[in-house]
């Protein structure tokens, strides 16, 4: 985020994302971005963190403490009914706002002088 | 749901929290590196960098987190409010009862706790009030009272003493104040012209005096006391300057004091010593022994109260040994400082604490009840509070519902109890006026709010510790058993408990409200020694400037007498200088006895002198012991007097032997006076005051000036005032009648602090009774409602009426019996600790602390009240049908 050329709340709507099939911890979210985003993002790692409390302050993440499968104790994010509602309204808005700037950038009509 | 239980994250925990977040974070990356074929070494390394700033990543995770909760908190508070007023609402009955519980006990404690504030509390409002004293010069040889001091004495005080900066004198008396629409009866101040500087007390218009403004031969002038200047001087504020005339000679108002209280009496103005012409007598100026003024002192910076007490008695015992013949070793002299402070609030002080505790009391109770009202209704919402412990809920969640509730009860109750106590503020302030002059200080300020507050919050505090006592099981375990079990059998013993605590606070309460009321009988009943019926009273004041010599005043005086006496409906007509149970005594130093003129027989001590005219005793029907009283041909020149009996007993040989012997008051320049008659004692100083020797002169050798009139008529009140006003007026239309008061009136006025104390304990203490009544008839109730099914049973099986109404009366009693046993323990001790208190406070009277009358009274009655509470609900308990009871279940 900080530093990234895209728009504030990328790195929220992206871990909206990830937890939206089911709880994860968040070295899950953290590599589930990674290797979704082909790196694109390019920002220190350690700053999921503070967007995942902020999340859970919002209401949109839940969090409790529980036991990965190879028995160490991870804190894991569970996405809300608010969170799903953000999430939807998330993807809206950026499906619609990325195909109008595409639509105006692979247009072959000239501005209009005058 | 759940995310609001975090609280325990606010501190150490919050950090560790994130921490292991992160850690495990890194840990996983790390892993993820290696597996990824970098080096083991260098993998940590690798996963830091990736990661960025640790710390800082954690400090605004934890900062995100804290603000979170605090918002939580306040989220949850509103969402407990509005959840606690939500279940008030859907139980208005319960809300009601408990809300008007609160209001009482907190409303008492409330309005005593502003007395308290006011009159304890509160600094003095005179500059560095903490470093005034009042000076005592007690004597053995009077009982241990308070002699006070002659003016040789309060000028040696004043330049020998080395702890006190510095030193003044003060007496009052009653003057004519003239040159007003109308004369005017002024109480007096009579004081060292450093009086006020002294209190440190600022005119709001003028000045006070000026230094020699006392000393012989000054311009006479006046400082008006706020009260005076609002009434008589309509605030008038070009005041300064005005001239008035007083005791012959002209006055100059100087100045207007702002609202002090007045100390030792209300006084309407003030003069510098010089000004007045009894004080400024040779015969007082010059007599070591004639004692009769008040001193008060400042403490010098610097020293301290024990000081001031040493420096006090160096500079009395160089007097004792300059002047032996005045400071004789019977009379056990001794001069002695006590803080003004004290002074001015001793007699209120154990009155206020004794209602301080009896409200303390009172709120205990309540507390008590409300409690188990709140156990009561906790199990009818068992249910509720198990969903929502299943739901997640923690113990500490449900309390600090709990707590929500009652704070909003308490925070009502105390809102409704303040108003009570603004609304009983008049009243009690009238109470406290008869015992302090800090009286007018009592208000509802910041301190008296808080007070309230403060108590609002304990009381919710304590209404919801107490049922959650019992909670030790989790509340879910109680659903699945069905709402019985464990718990409910806590909250029984618990409630058991609380009506125990209950009666035996009860029972200290009214312990304290029957010796009140015990006390209080017993002051109705003392004989004060004369015939209070049908006799009205009025003051009388000759105007100083049109009847200037006795002669005159006699005459006047003889021509009402006449003018009364052939009013139809008049029995008698009699004058005095001092009515019984109501004036300040008037005090005379200086008793000697003819014939013992040494210092064994030089009585340097007060006798209390009054002017009385010949049919006084008899009109008072006070009782002639021996010799006559005073008659007509006793004329101007009469040298005689009449002494009381204790006079008698005391200084002059009994009763029997007191005629003939002649007696002297106020020194060598006076007339030795030839003792008639012997009338038995009246008691002058209230009817629980003790008596004090007493010399009666005729009113024709006097020529009183301020007299009392009485009459004894067979008409009532309302007439007798009239007739006295017409005839008084007839005489002189420019003569001031003023206080005319049935002498009934009199005896019950004198009576109305300990009725104030009495119906006050008294009120707290019924309450009290109600309360608990209410309390044990509630829990036997209960008791009736959980056994319906074995009541049932029983009767099914054949048990009477009789044993099942005695069943449940025995469960009831027992809780009684307990308390009661308790709360005799507790008054046992309470009474043992107060007894010194209680001895010289005045409170009580011809009854001892731990009266066996009152004791057993108090436990019948509370007896019989925990009878009648537990009958209702035990009737109940017998009309039980047993096929409806077995069916029910």
């Amino acid at each position: 985020m900080a530093g990234s050329d895209l728009y504030m709340g990328t790195l929220d709507t992206l871990i909206l994302k990830a937890v939206s099939w089911g709880p994860l911890h968040g070295y899950a979210i953290g590599r589930w971005i990674r290797q979704n985003t082909d790196g694109v993002l390019q920002v220190k790692e350690g700053a999921l963190y503070p967007a995942l409390h902020r999340l859970e302050k919002k209401g949109w993440l839940d969090e409790h403490w529980g036991t990965t499968n190879t028995g160490r104790e991870a804190k894991y994010y569970t996405l809300t009914l608010g969170g799903r509602e953000r999430l939807t309204s998330e993807i809206l808005r950026w499906t619609e706002y990325t195909s109008a700037v595409s639509a105006a950038l692979n247009t072959a009509t000239a501005p209009v002088k005058g | 749901m759940k995310r609001r239980f975090h609280l325990s994250l606010g501190g150490l925990g919050l950090r560790r929290d994130v921490d292991r977040e992160l850690e495990f974070y890194l840990d996983m990356r790390t892993q993820e590196l290696i597996d990824q074929g970098t080096p083991p070494a260098m993998a940590r390394r690798a996963a830091e960098e990736a990661f960025g700033n640790r710390r800082a990543v954690a400090a605004r995770c934890r900062a995100i987190r804290r603000s979170r909760f605090r918002w939580d908190m306040l989220r949850g508070l509103g969402q407990d409010v509005r959840f606690a007023l939500r279940g008030l609402r859907r139980s208005p009955g319960f809300a009601g009862v408990i809300i008007v519980t609160l209001a009482l006990g907190i409303g008492a404690n409330t309005a005593i706790f502003s007395l308290i504030n006011g009159v304890l509390l509160q600094p003095l409002p005179y500059a560095r009030g903490g470093d005034l004293v009042r000076l005592h010069q007690p004597s053995t040889a009077a009982g241990g009272t308070n002699v006070n001091f002659s003016p040789q004495e309060v000028a040696d005080y004043a330049d020998q003493s080395r702890a006190l900066s510095a030193v003044v004198e003060y007496h009052s008396m009653p003057f004519i104040l003239l040159g007003l629409d109308e004369p005017q009866r002024v109480q007096t101040g009579v004081v060292s012209a450093g009086f006020f500087d002294l209190l440190g007390v600022e005119p709001v218009l003028g000045r006070t005096f000026l230094p020699g403004e006392d000393q012989p031969g000054a311009e006479p002038v006046l400082v008006l006391s706020h009260h005076t200047w609002l009434e008589v001087f309509g605030a008038d504020g070009e005041v300064i300057g005005r001239k008035v005339e007083m005791n012959d000679r002209m006055h100059v108002v100087v100045g207007v004091l702002p609202e002090i209280p007045h100390h030792p009496d209300r006084n309407d103005v003030y003069m510098p010593v010089a000004a007045c012409p009894f004080r400024s007598s040779a015969s007082w100026d010059d007599n070591r022994g004639a004692r009769g003024l008040t001193v008060f002192g400042r403490i010098d910076a610097g020293h301290s109260l024990e000081q001031v007490r040493a420096d006090l008695a160096t500079v009395a015992g160089r007097m004792h040994e300059q002047f032996t013949e005045h400071y004789a070793d019977r009379l056990g002299l001794t001069t002695t400082a006590v803080p003004l402070r004290d002074e001015l609030v001793q007699r209120a002080r154990p009155s206020l604490y004794v209602l301080l505790g009896a409200a303390g009391f009172l709120l205990l109770i309540v507390c008590a009840n409300v409690a188990n009202l709140t156990l009561a209704r906790l199990v009818t919402r068992e249910r509720e509070l198990a969903i929502r412990a299943t739901l997640g809920a923690g113990r500490g969640r449900l309390f600090r519902q709990l707590l929500t509730e009652s704070l909003v009860l308490a925070l009502v109750g105390g809102g409704v109890g303040l108003a009570l106590a603004y609304g009983g503020l008049d009243l009690l302030v009238a109470f406290v006026e008869r015992l302090t002059a800090r009286a007018a200080e009592v208000r509802i300020d910041r301190m008296v709010l808080g007070f309230t507050l403060a108590l609002s919050l304990g009381t919710a505090l304590a209404i919801s510790l107490l049922p959650a006592l019992p909670a030790r099981v989790s509340l879910a375990n109680e659903l699945r058993e069905g709402g019985g079990g464990a718990i409910a059998g806590g909250r029984h013993r618990l409630r058991s408990m609380l009506i125990v605590s209950q009666v035996a606070v009860s029972f200290v309460l009214l312990v304290g409200a029957g010796l009140m009321l015990r006390t209080f009988v017993n002051l109705i009943r003392v004989d004060p020694g004369f015939d209070a019926e049908q006799v009205m009273t009025a003051r009388l004041d000759l105007d100083w400037h049109e009847y200037r010599d006795p002669e005159s005043r006699n005459g006047f005086a003889a021509t009402l007498e006449e003018e009364l006496r052939a009013a139809p409906g008049i029995q008698s007509v009699a004058f005095t200088s001092s009515l019984p149970l109501n004036a300040q005594p008037w005090r005379q130093f200086a008793l000697s006895i003819e014939g013992a003129e040494d210092p064994e027989g030089l009585v340097d001590l007060q006798v209390d002198l009054r002017v009385v005219s010949q049919d006084y005793f008899d009109l008072l029907e006070i009782p002639i012991m021996r010799g006559r009283p005073f008659q007509k041909h006793d004329g101007r020149e009469a040298r005689i007097a009449v002494v009381n009996a204790l006079m008698a007993e005391r200084f002059l040989g009994g009763v029997k032997g007191a005629s003939g012997k002649r007696i002297r008051i106020g020194g060598a320049a006076r007339d030795w006076l030839t003792i008639v008659g012997v009338v038995d004692n009246v008691r002058h100083d209230g009817l629980g005051a003790s008596i004090h020797p007493a010399v009666y002169v005729p009113q024709q050798a006097m020529g009183m000036r301020d007299m009392r009139v009485l009459v004894r008529s067979t008409l009532d009140e309302a007439n007798t005032a009239a007739l006295l006003r017409r005839t008084v007026a007839g005489l002189d239309g420019t003569q001031p009648l003023s206080d005319i008061r049935s002498m009934t009136t009199i005896r019950r006025e004198s009576l109305a602090s300990p009725r104030a104390t009495t119906l006050l304990i008294g009120g707290f203490a019924l309450l009290a009774l109600v309360v608990t009544a209410a309390g044990i008839g509630g829990v036997i109730a209960y008791t009736v409602n959980q056994r319906t099914r074995e009541i049932g049973i029983r009767m099914a099986l054949g048990a009477d009426r009789e044993s099942v109404l005695l069943m449940v009366l025995r469960r009831g009693l027992r809780e009684a019996g307990y308390g009661l046993l308790l709360g005799l323990a507790g008054a046992i001790i309470l009474t043992r600790v107060l007894e010194g208190m209680l001895a010289g406070s005045g409170l009580l009277f011809g009854v001892g602390a731990t009266d066996i009358v009152t004791f057993v009274a108090v436990s019948c009655v509370l007896l019989g009240v925990a009878i009648a509470a537990c009958v209702g609900p035990a009737r109940r308990a017998t009309s039980i049908d047993p096929l409806h009871a077995l069916r029910s279940e």
